[in-house]
């Protein structure tokens, strides 16, 4: 080793350059970060999606709290994975689910081998079935991924909260 | 309506040869042009008919003017192809500009009333509105205003509802009834926008054939109850199958889901069913085999049942039977395939060396069988259900046809709408009002307490004395002199009439045999055949589904009978008896009887698709399959075989019959050498005489007759 200036230099020269660069980008995390930084905070933030994002379905309800949903199977019957399943029953007037004569008494989706292509929505003559933007899919046990009628159906709405 | 002639025709430039007189929607589907039509229907007549207007086509016809010269005289409006009779030189064009808006404007007019929920409708996916709408319909509806609207699901009967709004007036459910079925319960009501399908006071809808309705309807107006709502057309796999419910073994769709079979649908068999299906069949066959189904084979433990594995059921089974020996007995239910039956059949005799094995539940005897043999022949049925149409007269004893056999009573009605028959029966007086033959028969003779064979023989009397120049022995004269005239002999007189025309066919129900007086009915009905020359077509009907094959393949021919296997059981002479697919405590003739031995047998095992009244009695239960799962073949009333498809996967571990057997026989050291169900028919075909024709070619198509035993003397 010579000039021990020269060493201290060019040891601690580039450490300090670089600490530098990290300070730079940690005071503009701090500062500015919404203007500049990619990262996204998750699970404490999420990313905001695409309008048209197709992730997790949902089956809607009319206003006055009906489900859209009619049982008619033509979300089965586009799916090309077939992993919906559709049984349907009759509505009575002291069992009413949905309007008119036909209701899903049975509603199931594997989401194991939907593939998000959004036919179903497509089908779908009363706009009950709709792809919306919840992506957060993952689970423990293949079972878990059947979704039933339950799970897919939006909460009644409450009393005198139209709309 | 047809005759031989054939005349030229051009349809869309195409030349054709048709028959004179053919309607031209027939000429052009068999040229492969398409028609669209709703209303038109091969089978039903053309009263009420072209009137969906659907089928319109322009036509002309050469006309020789004055000068001699031939043009083409073109008719100012379009024709409906369903009601236009081919003839020599007619020209047809289906696709023209003015057809094709015609028949926008016919869709139009129809989808005036006709309520967009498709979506919701039970025809939808499979419904020619639909279909045709999507083809030759406006892409867009003009109609603004308010719809007809009228309740929805009006219950037409217990098995048919019916949507007024859906309706398109096509008159195929009122031509149904009224040509093929012939209760003629439908019709139109009211008129103009209002007219609507119903029933004369709003009474149910109670035919026997019903379901037919649902199944031509173009539109979703008639929809079944059972299957309402179910699935969708696209969730169903369709299996060809053949009925279980009776003997008549129509050719049948199966529709299922998920193990399930939810409806059944005509098949087209031109020999048996046409393509009609009776009730009991479309709605009974599902609601037989579904519901709660045995899944593993069960132990009795005190007084419970075990689920066990088959290797240790089997094992019981095996151990039992082995000990008994040749005193081992096999009761066979009557849905049993051949395959079934034989199986079983190899295993008493080849297993075990044991006879005692039946399948009769009735009162008739053997001897009644085997006497008819003798007298007509051993040929059950030589006429078959096809054979009715051509046959002059057709005589019903000892059945109620249309409930016992509906498919051949469609039969016997169709022969006779077409005028070729005339319909003639001997029915009890316990009978109803009105019969079902005897809503058409030529002459319907009620036997009060004469009975039956009385009034066969004032038959034979009245016959004698219609034609006095028939050959007949003293005997037989003496014979039908000592009868008691009836009270009233104008029906008899009337049948007398018919049965001096010629030979004919007589359709002989189990229930004439099997009554105590059946060797006085044989011999009336043995003179009356020979007198009008008809020896050679009695035909007798059997009830059971597959009973016609146990009886082919002998299987209920030694003694003692199911009687005699009962009573061995009660008394310990039978120390192990296995029923398969029977249950004698809701069959049996005598159910205390069957009650009583099942107690008191030291060992039964049970095959079923249920746990029945017997299979819970029984010591072992074994599960087997029903028609839809597993392959095999079933003989009709009429000894033809024919072949039904595995629908889906049998229910756990549950295994036909003739496995079973199979099994047991490896089990008492006979293994068999059947693989399949194939195999066992090919082992059938080389050791029964009757099943020697059963070719598999022949199975694939409409199926294959038996032959017909020689006669030993």
């Amino acid at each position: 080793m010579g000039n021990p200036v020269t060493a201290t230099r060019e040891t601690w020269g580039p450490i300090a350059q670089g600490m530098a660069l990290t300070l730079k980008h940690f005071t503009q995390m701090i500062v500015a970060r919404d203007k500049t930084s990619v990262t996204v905070q998750y699970p404490e933030e999420r990313r905001e999606q695409y309008p048209r994002t197709r992730w997790r379905h949902a089956l809607t309800r009319h206003e006055d709290g009906l489900e859209k949903c009619i049982g008619c199977s033509l979300c089965a019957g586009a799916c090309p994975a077939r992993c919906i399943y559709v049984e349907a029953a009759e509505n009575s007037d002291e069992r009413r689910f949905s309007p008119g004569e036909r209701f899903a008494a049975r509603y199931e989706i594997n989401m194991l081998r939907c593939i998000f292509c959004g036919y179903c929505q497509e089908a779908c003559p009363t706009g009950a079935i709709t792809l919306r933007k919840d992506f957060e899919l993952a689970d423990h046990h293949r079972a878990d991924f059947l979704y039933t009628k339950q799970m897919l159906l939006e909460p009644t709405p409450a009393p005198g909260a139209a709309g | 309506m047809n005759d031989s002639k054939l005349v030229n025709v051009t349809i869309n430039g195409v030349p054709l040869q048709v028959p004179k007189g053919e309607r031209i929607i027939e000429s052009a589907r068999r040229a492969g042009i398409d028609i669209p039509y709703f209303c038109y229907h091969p089978r039903l007549s053309m009263e009420n008919g072209a009137n969906c207007r659907m089928c319109l086509v322009e036509m002309a016809m050469p006309r020789t003017g004055p000068d001699g010269t031939v043009t083409l005289a073109k008719h100012p409006k379009p024709q409906t192809a369903c009601s236009l009779p081919a003839d020599e030189g007619m020209v047809v064009e289906t696709e023209t500009e003015a057809i094709v808006k015609a028949r926008r404007g016919v869709l139009e007019f129809l989808l005036i009333n006709h309520p967009l929920d498709c979506p919701v409708c039970d025809r939808g996916g499979e419904c020619p509105l639909q279909n045709n709408t999507l083809h030759y319909g406006a892409g867009a509806s003009r109609y603004i205003e308010a719809k007809r609207h009228y309740p929805k699901a009006y219950p037409l009967s217990e098995h048919v509802v019916l949507d007024r709004e859906r309706c398109i007036q096509c008159a195929r459910c009122t031509r149904f009834t009224q040509d093929i079925s012939g209760d003629a319960q439908l019709d139109f009501l009211k008129r103009g926008a209002d007219t609507q399908i119903g029933t004369f006071n709003a009474a149910a809808f109670s035919s026997l054939f019903s379901g037919n309705t649902i199944e031509i309807c173009p539109v979703g107006a008639l929809t079944s109850r059972d299957y309402r709502f179910r699935a969708r057309p696209w969730d169903l796999a369709t299996q060809k199958s053949i009925c279980t419910e009776c003997s008549n073994g129509c050719s049948i769709k199966l529709d299922h889901r998920d193990g399930l079979v939810l409806r059944v649908n005509g098949r087209v068999n031109e020999a048996v069913n046409e393509e009609w299906t009776c009730d009991r069949g479309k709605f009974g066959l599902p609601a037989s085999i579904s519901g709660e189904r045995l899944t593993a084979p069960l132990l009795r433990d005190g007084d419970r049942f075990r689920e066990v594995t088959w290797d240790v059921a089997l094992g019981v089974v095996a151990e039992k039977l082995q000990a008994a020996g040749k005193q081992a007995a096999v009761l066979a239910g009557s849905k049993l395939a051949n395959e079934d039956l034989y199986a079983l059949q190899a295993l008493c005799r080849g297993g075990l060396g044991s006879v005692r094995y039946d399948y009769r539940m009735g009162t008739q005897s053997s001897e009644a069988r085997d006497a008819a043999a003798m007298l007509f022949g051993p040929n059950p049925a030589p006429t078959g259900i096809a054979g009715l149409e051509a046959s002059p007269w057709t005589l019903v004893v000892g059945s109620d046809l249309a409930v016992e056999h509906p498919i051949v009573f469609l039969r016997l009605r169709k022969s006779w709408r077409f005028g070729k028959s005339k319909a003639l029966e001997m029915v009890s007086s316990s009978a109803p009002a009105n019969t079902h033959v005897g809503a058409f028969a030529w002459s319907s003779v009620r036997y009060a307490d004469r009975g039956l064979p009385e009034s066969l023989r004032s038959a034979c009397s009245l016959l004698l004395a219609e034609m006095p120049g028939l050959t007949a022995t003293p005997e037989i004269r003496a014979w039908a002199a000592t009868g008691t005239p009836p009270a009233d002999d104008t029906a008899s007189r009337r049948m007398a009439t018919a049965l001096s025309t010629g030979p004919g066919t007589i359709l002989v129900g189990e229930g004439a045999l099997s009554g105590p007086d059946w060797r006085e009915v044989l011999v009336a009905l043995g003179h009356l055949a020979g007198l009008t020359g008809s020896t050679g077509s009695v035909n007798r009907l059997v009830s059971g589904c597959n009973d016609r094959g146990a009886e082919a393949l002998g299987f209920g021919d030694w003694q003692p009978g199911t009687a005699g296997i009962l009573a061995g059981a009660a008394s310990g002479a039978t120390p192990a008896l296995w029923i398969a697919g029977a249950d004698p405590v809701t069959q049996y003739h005598d159910p205390q009887v069957a009650i009583a031995a099942l107690e008191q047998a030291s060992f039964v095992v049970v095959s079923d698709i249920k746990l029945t009244a017997t299979a819970r009695m029984a010591d072992v239960v074994l599960p087997s399959c029903s028609v839809a799962e597993r392959d095999g073949t079933l003989t009709n009333v009429e000894g033809r075989v024919q072949r039904f498809w595995k629908a889906f996967e049998p229910r756990g571990s549950a295994s036909p019959d003739w496995l079973i057997a199979a099994r047991l026989l490896q089990r008492l050291g006979k293994p068999s050498v059947w693989f399949g169900w194939q195999d066992v028919l090919a082992d059938m075909r080389s050791h029964v005489a009757a099943f020697g024709g059963v070719s598999l070619d022949a199975l694939e198509k409409d199926g294959a007759m038996l032959v017909a035993p020689q006669v030993v003397d």
